[in-house]
């Protein structure tokens, strides 16, 4: 069974408009009145937990949810066919905001709230419900930003315990919470990329920093590193082998990229839990990736056209 | 149809040396009205519900109802609760508990919740590990 651990999920709102409007006073004519919009669970770890529910795949979202917006996100996920299993806390679980603008070729304008504070309490009774959970897992996914106060080291605890409980562990995250976590050895790592690349304070801003940095990574024993070079590019670090992975695709044809990271972790990952090997479950995790870029939804699954989009990607040696 | 077809797919429990405080709480934030309590393998061991909390802290109030429509005494109420908060939930709850397995008949499931009045109940797998809940608004919308 696969578990995703999402510790600061978050009420997804989008918003497409064609422009959005800025003026000093309030008047009807600087009223930004959105086409469309729509409202999901998010997170990085639930991305992939819904991803991996709508391939048909069995999975368990744990984290951290409280207040409204709190039963907005397990409902989501329930209606998903994701099975859930959060601890409720004091506060309101965050709501994070994306304007689309239609006449900037939907770039994406961001605001994410930093969520509510989990105490100590909370996490100690996350970790029991946790460890029971691990006896059931194959593969653990760590995933996304840690609540306020939370002590950085989580997902290196998290990561330590499933190791031992015999799952294989997959980290996407950043900051102090990744450095942490590669302490643990995960099998697989997908640092995010969001606001600046970086693996362990470094700044990666080349293609070669980006292979140095990995190959010290891999070199702690890290099997896969899969690091997201350009939009439509990522470099993968084994032990054995370097990849840069390419979609031969307009970046114009994009509507959202917002989770198109997630689905392309989730496309390696519900490849590699059916055992094909890592070229094909890259080229999968891609074309998922790309197709849900391409789709006004933030998570796209038709297995066809995921087989399509394939076609469009190709895996170089470097 | 089976149980797990229908069932809402939902792990949340707690263990039975949690406090009866933790377990308002969840109970209140998380909007249930009972909870599955399991053991550290994740097996279903004992149920609780607001029922045998309100039991718990009122003793005679449930034979009382047949007579009287009100509670007798808020501040008693009140007292007792307060008293038996950091109480570990094993000392209240029911350690026969009414399940289902996965792969029972749906109309299993609905047979129980009629006949014992239940809000919901608690589904497990062959060995015995909590896997979801059949609430009565499961059966509802399914029967829809």
């Amino acid at each position: 069974m696969i578990i995703t651990v999402t510790p600061n999920p978050a009420i997804d709102k989008m918003y497409w408009v064609d422009r959005l409007k800025m003026g000093r006073v309030v008047r009807e004519e600087f009223l930004t009145r959105a086409i469309r919009s729509d409202t999901s669970a998010g997170g990085k770890g639930i991305n992939i937990s819904i991803f991996l529910a709508r391939m048909g795949v069995e999975n368990v979202a744990m984290g951290f949810v409280g207040g409204h917006t709190g039963h907005v996100v397990v409902r989501d996920l329930r209606e998903e066919g994701v099975t859930t299993n959060f601890v409720w806390v004091n506060g309101e679980t965050r709501t994070n905001v994306t304007v689309l603008e239609r006449e900037r070729a939907h770039s994406p304008i961001l605001i994410d709230e930093e969520g509510s504070p989990v105490s100590q309490e909370e996490i100690s009774y996350f970790l029991r419900r946790y460890k029971r959970m691990l006896k059931r897992a194959t593969w653990v996914v760590l995933a996304g930003s840690l609540p306020p106060k939370v002590d950085a080291d989580l997902y290196r605890v998290l990561a330590e315990m499933a190791t031992e409980a015999g799952a294989k562990v997959v980290v996407s995250a950043r900051g102090n919470a990744l450095t942490h976590a590669l302490r643990a050895v995960p099998y697989l790592v997908k640092p995010d990329t969001r606001e600046h690349l970086s693996i362990e304070g470094a700044p990666l801003t080349t293609r070669s920093k980006i292979i140095a940095a990995g190959r010290r990574i891999i070199e702690t024993g890290v099997r896969i590193l899969v690091v997201s070079h350009e939009v439509t590019g990522d470099i993968v670090i084994t032990r054995d082998t370097i990849w840069e992975i390419k979609a031969r695709v307009k970046t114009t044809q994009f509507k959202n990229l917002v989770g198109a990271d997630d689905v392309l972790l989730g496309g390696i990952l519900y490849m590699m839990d059916k055992g094909e090997d890592l070229e094909e479950a890259l080229r999968f995790g891609m074309a998922a990736g790309i197709l849900s870029a391409e789709s006004d939804k933030k998570i796209c699954q038709n297995m066809e056209k995921i087989e399509e989009e394939m076609a469009h990607i190709s895996l170089e040696r470097i | 149809m089976k149980v797990h077809q229908i069932m809402t797919k939902d792990l949340t429990s707690m263990e039975k040396n949690a406090p009866v405080r933790g377990l308002i709480f969840t109970l209140d934030n998380a909007e249930m009205s009972n909870m599955p309590i399991v053991d550290e393998e994740g097996k279903l061991i004992g149920f609780i519900s607001e029922k045998d909390l309100i039991k718990a802290a009122l003793p005679g109030y449930f034979e009382m109802l047949h007579s009287t429509s009100f509670i007798p005494d808020m501040n008693q109420l009140v007292k007792k609760l307060a008293q038996i908060a950091d109480d570990p939930i094993e000392k209240y709850m029911q350690h026969d508990v009414i399940c289902v397995e996965e792969d029972d008949d749906d109309l299993q499931a609905a047979d129980l919740i009629i006949r014992k009045d239940l809000k919901s109940l608690p589904v497990i797998d062959k060995d015995g590990r909590l896997v979801g809940v059949v609430k009565r608004i499961d059966l509802l919308r399914h029967l829809l």
